[in-house]
């Protein structure tokens, strides 16, 4: 290969005289930036190699111990359906994740991309450009919580930040248990659970990360039903009639809409989780693989409980500064 | 025919009725869990088991009741009146226009979202259908033009879907569960909003059945009996789509039960309109209805979800495909499907020309011009070095894919004589597709070298299936397009169950199923390149069979041609054609359709120029697509499978409505 690795390659910044002198000062920059790369490996302690990945959650896990990704794919995806821990400015949106753009990837011309399986397809073109490492958390045996683990101490090596990585998993650890330990004196069940539509949640159930955190804090999931490889259960409102006693938690965001057709639904205002604890609210977490999203999950979950009203059945009550 | 139907549609209905009250009580007792006594609180009671009853499981029975009674009689309607077994309620671009808006105002207006999903789908729906009539409008909506045109808008807004859900998967989560049809209750809204839309549609069918019945005779003999072509085709069509609309905007996507309850009837014995117009209802009533009670008890403890309408479809296929070769011998009826005469071009060759210097510029501008990291680069700013071995493979894929597919489409258009055919209706894509889907399904995380092996398999299957169905038939043509129908349901049910299951495998399922030259390396690209250019050279001495084969079987044998051998060898041709491109762009192009159709529209009207025009078209509309894809949302890149069909469907519309 013979691109440069130019810093701040990835701005958004149209104006053809910009655009021109950009392209030029890129031959120019080739030639140092060749000879940079070479300085740096010298060095003794190795320094953080260049990363790009597609997938969300190992985003995740890079940017909480203090490693930048150069690129990720759909960054503005990220901002609203991860949204923790934000992604640093500067990073390089590789557009669909399941087909990032290789013309700009290759420019940048990261020291390794890292995959999940489930970007395995686009494997091949894009080792053309630098050695891929998948970084699996789902879909392998073990439970999900020593999986996301194993996925952060991977990372930290893959990006010689070990000890980093150490601390990531200490301070998520303490953070779930600070969080636990604010919790109210007695709680129900939770059924944590994620509209699809007016019909339809997703349950969070046993393989979810959501239920792993929920464990690790003492809370009980009132969701036994079997579920996906990734944890969860897609079933109609009527399903959740089953459970007769616990607490609802939605995890946002809720589709416009859903609040009518849910005011005027029978199933929904007869269901014995409905009457039996208020409906709790607490914006979205992305469960797939980061572990900086237990963090989050106990935090906004343990808020939500400490305010929850005393009583009263109905529609999930927005957690105030969650 | 001197074989007396056993079956009558009274004892079909009958023989599918049982089924049904004993799984309608077999759900109602997984329902109240075995505490029948629940029923008798009537539903007054505040007790979750009868609220249950009488707000979930009753309603979603009536729902499916209806739903299946509204869908076939939409079905009989749009078939009576366009003259053509294919077509369905969903012929005329209601479902894909529903869902499009849909997509659209969730993605860009969520506010609208407070007036209900219902009356955004309805709009949705109403609009394309009054853009497809607006087309064929001039032609005083013709039956072959309408159904051009309703293909086309189909395909148009079912791409602009498909790129939209590419892109923003998590935020329409919700919504592809609706895009699979599911009949969940919990109250009578539906119930009470479906209901009287079903008895005005009826009672219109009623009305209308003795003017329509005069379609069974030719058009001519029907204006002369006093029927005012333009007003039946308005009001009747206008039924089926209110009824369609209404209940595709508040239950989803259903399929199969409006494209198979009519024929099966027919099938059955029911042979004048006004017995089909009676039985199908009921026979599509039962047949959705004993669906989603199956699916309700098999769902039961399942973690995926298990959406009724794409079910049905997936598991209609199959019947649809033992149906064929018994539902053609039945169907004859005149046919209106030639294509309009178009006026034939003096230098058909000059044309062509032409439009081989624009591709040539085309892979220039494609190869050299682009978007990078800073914004446009210049032309040949960048090394070739730095961005040619990305592009190269990328231009000839798609140059080829779109070459090889449109000549597959000249073929089967020409062979069928029917303009709904293209490569991708024959269901070799869709085989294709599958074959993919189910290893990205199964084997997460499989290379692209075993997704060709699998891609190719499913087309291999796909083409036994079609021989194996239409070899009796000698491969008549309008069979050998509802065998592939029936494979495209199951391609397409399937991706909607998938859909609707949300998770992270379907993404990758996306990338490849919506046709991109993404994953093409510059040795595949050239293994299917010299593979693709085999292939045309063994076409292009058929010429002469493409030229006589659409005056007709008759006149073909008089003029010494084996008709069936001929068939066989075109369509094993096509067959091989589209697998090799489909292989590398995935099974959602529709260049197969489009520009055989351009070719002709431009008046290139013999076999040759006609061919060879179609492959110049789908090439130039490939390179065009694939560089316009990955420049129009940079990073981003739209798949030029969805552009190909954005820019000819565009074209494509333009055209017609000037025909």
């Amino acid at each position: 290969m013979t691109y440069a690795p130019v810093a701040g390659l990835c701005r958004r910044g149209p104006g053809i005289v910009a655009l021109v002198g950009l392209v030029l000062a890129l031959f120019g920059l080739a030639a140092q930036a060749s000879a940079a790369s070479r300085d740096t490996t010298d060095d003794a302690s190795p320094p953080t190699p260049r990363l790009a990945t597609l997938d969300w959650g190992i985003a995740q896990n890079l940017v909480a111990m203090g490693v930048s990704p150069i690129a990720v794919g759909q960054t503005a995806g990220y901002a609203t359906w991860v949204a923790d821990p934000p992604l640093p400015k500067g990073t390089c949106n590789l557009g669909n994740r399941a087909q990032p753009n290789l013309e700009l990837l290759d420019q940048l011309d990261p020291d390794r991309i890292l995959i999940t399986r489930f970007y395995a397809p686009a494997g091949p073109r894009l080792k053309q450009i630098a050695p891929v490492t998948s970084v699996d958390t789902y879909g392998q045996p073990g439970d999900v919580w020593t999986n996301t683990v194993d996925a952060v101490k991977r990372l930290g090596q893959i990006a010689h930040r070990s000890a980093a990585a150490q601390a990531l998993i200490a301070r998520v650890e303490s953070d779930v248990r600070k969080a636990a330990d604010q919790l109210p004196s007695s709680t129900k069940p939770l059924l944590v659970l994620q509209f699809s539509g007016p019909q339809h949640v997703r349950v969070y159930g046993q393989g979810s990360l959501i239920q792993a955190t929920m464990q690790r804090m003492g809370l009980t999931s009132a969701w036994q039903g079997e579920t996906t490889p990734w944890g969860f259960s897609y079933v109609p409102i009527s399903r959740l009639a089953e459970i007769k006693t616990g607490q609802m938690v939605v995890v946002g965001p809720i589709p416009v809409g859903i609040a009518e057709q849910i005011k005027n639904s029978r199933v929904w205002q007869s269901l014995p989780i409905v009457k039996d604890a208020p409906v709790l609210y607490i914006p979205q977490v992305w469960s797939f693989g980061g572990l900086p999203s237990a963090t989050r999950f106990a935090r906004l979950i343990s808020h939500a409980l400490r305010e929850a009203p005393a009583s009263g059945p109905g529609w999930p009550v927005k957690a105030a500064g969650a | 025919m001197n074989r007396r139907p056993r079956i009558t549609p009274a004892r079909l209905c009958g023989f599918l009725g049982l089924p049904v009250v004993v799984l309608a009580v077999a759900a109602l007792r997984a329902t109240t869990e075995g505490n029948l006594q629940a029923i008798w609180a009537g539903p007054g009671a505040d007790d979750i088991t009868s609220v249950l009853v009488y707000f979930s499981w009753l309603p979603r029975l009536v729902v499916a009741l209806i739903a299946g009674a509204g869908l076939a009689l939409a079905g009989v309607l749009m078939q009576q009146t366009l003259r053509n077994p294919l077509a369905s309620p969903t012929t005329l671009g209601v479902a894909t226009g529903a869902q499009a808006l849909l997509l659209v105002a969730t993605l860009f207006a969520p506010g609208l979202l407070i007036y209900g999903r219902g009356l955004i789908a309805f709009i949705g729906g109403a609009l394309a259908v009054a853009l497809v009539f607006a087309l064929a409008w001039r032609r005083g909506l013709a039956p072959t033009v309408l159904v051009l045109a309703g293909l086309v808008v189909n395909l148009y807004l079912g791409a602009v879907s498909l790129a939209l859900i590419l892109f923003n998967q998590e935020s329409l989560h919700g919504l592809m569960i609706w895009g699979a049809g599911s009949l969940a209750q919990q109250n009578w809204s539906d119930v009470v909003h479906l209901a009287p839309c079903l008895v005005i549609v009826a009672l219109g069918a009623g009305i209308l059945s003795r003017s329509l019945a005069l379609l069974d005779l030719d058009e001519v003999n029907a204006r002369n009996l006093g029927v005012s072509m333009l007003w039946l085709r308005t009001v009747s069509l206008g039924l089926a789509v209110f009824v369609t609309a209404s209940i595709v905007s508040r239950l989803g996507l259903i399929g199969f039960i409006g494209l198979a309850s009519p024929a099966i009837v027919r099938l059955a014995g029911a042979r004048t309109l006004k017995a089909r117009l009676i039985w199908s209802p009921l026979f599509g009533a039962l047949l959705l209805t004993l669906t989603d009670l199956a699916l309700q008890l098999i769902a039961g403890r399942n973690a995926a979800l298990i959406p009724t309408g794409a079910t049905t479809a997936a598991l209609g296929a199959p019947l649809l495909l033992w149906l064929v070769p018994r539902l053609s011998m039945n169907a004859r009826s005149p046919n209106t499907n030639a294509p309009p005469p178009i006026p034939r071009r003096n230098a058909p060759w000059r044309l062509i020309g032409f439009a081989v210097v624009a591709t040539l510029v085309m892979i220039i501008i494609a190869l050299f011009a682009g978007r990078d990291a800073h914004g446009w680069n210049a032309p040949f700013a960048l090394p070739w070095a730095e961005t040619g071995h990305w592009r190269a493979p990328r231009v000839l894929a798609a140059g080829m894919a779109g070459m090889l597919l449109a000549l597959a489409g000249t073929l089967i258009q020409r062979v069928s004589g029917n303009p709904m055919a293209s490569p991708e209706v024959l269901g070799v894509s869709a085989g294709t597709g599958m074959g993919l889907l189910a290893l990205i399904w199964f084997v997460p995380g499989a290379g692209t070298l075993a997704l060709l092996g699998a891609g190719t398999g499913g087309a291999l299957t796909t083409l036994v299936v079609l021989i194996a169905i239409n070899a009796r038939s000698g491969f008549e043509p309008e069979q050998l397009l509802l065998t592939g129908i029936a494979v495209m349901f199951a391609f397409d049910a399937i991706q909607r169950i998938v859909l609707a299951g949300n998770d992270p495998r379907t993404q990758s399922m996306l990338a490849w199923v919506s046709g991109s030259t993404y994953f093409v390396d510059m040795h595949t690209a050239i293994v299917i390149s010299s593979v693709g250019l085999v292939l045309v050279a063994l076409a292009w001495p058929l010429g002469r069979w493409l030229d006589v084969l659409p005056l007709g079987e008759l006149v073909s044998r008089a003029l010494g041609l084996h008709v069936t051998v001929s068939r066989v060898v075109l369509l094993g041709l096509v067959a091989v054609l589209t697998a090799a491109a489909t292989l590398i762009v995935g099974p959602l192009s529709f260049v197969g359709l489009l520009a055989p159709h351009l070719a002709r529209l431009s008046g290139l009207a013999r076999a040759r120029p006609h061919m060879a025009g179609a492959m110049v078209f789908g090439a130039l509309l490939m390179i065009a697509a694939d560089w316009v894809g990955r420049q129009v949302i940079f990073p981003n890149e739209i798949p030029a499978g969805l552009v190909a069909t954005l820019i000819g469907g565009s074209y494509f519309m333009w055209r017609l409505r000037r025909l």
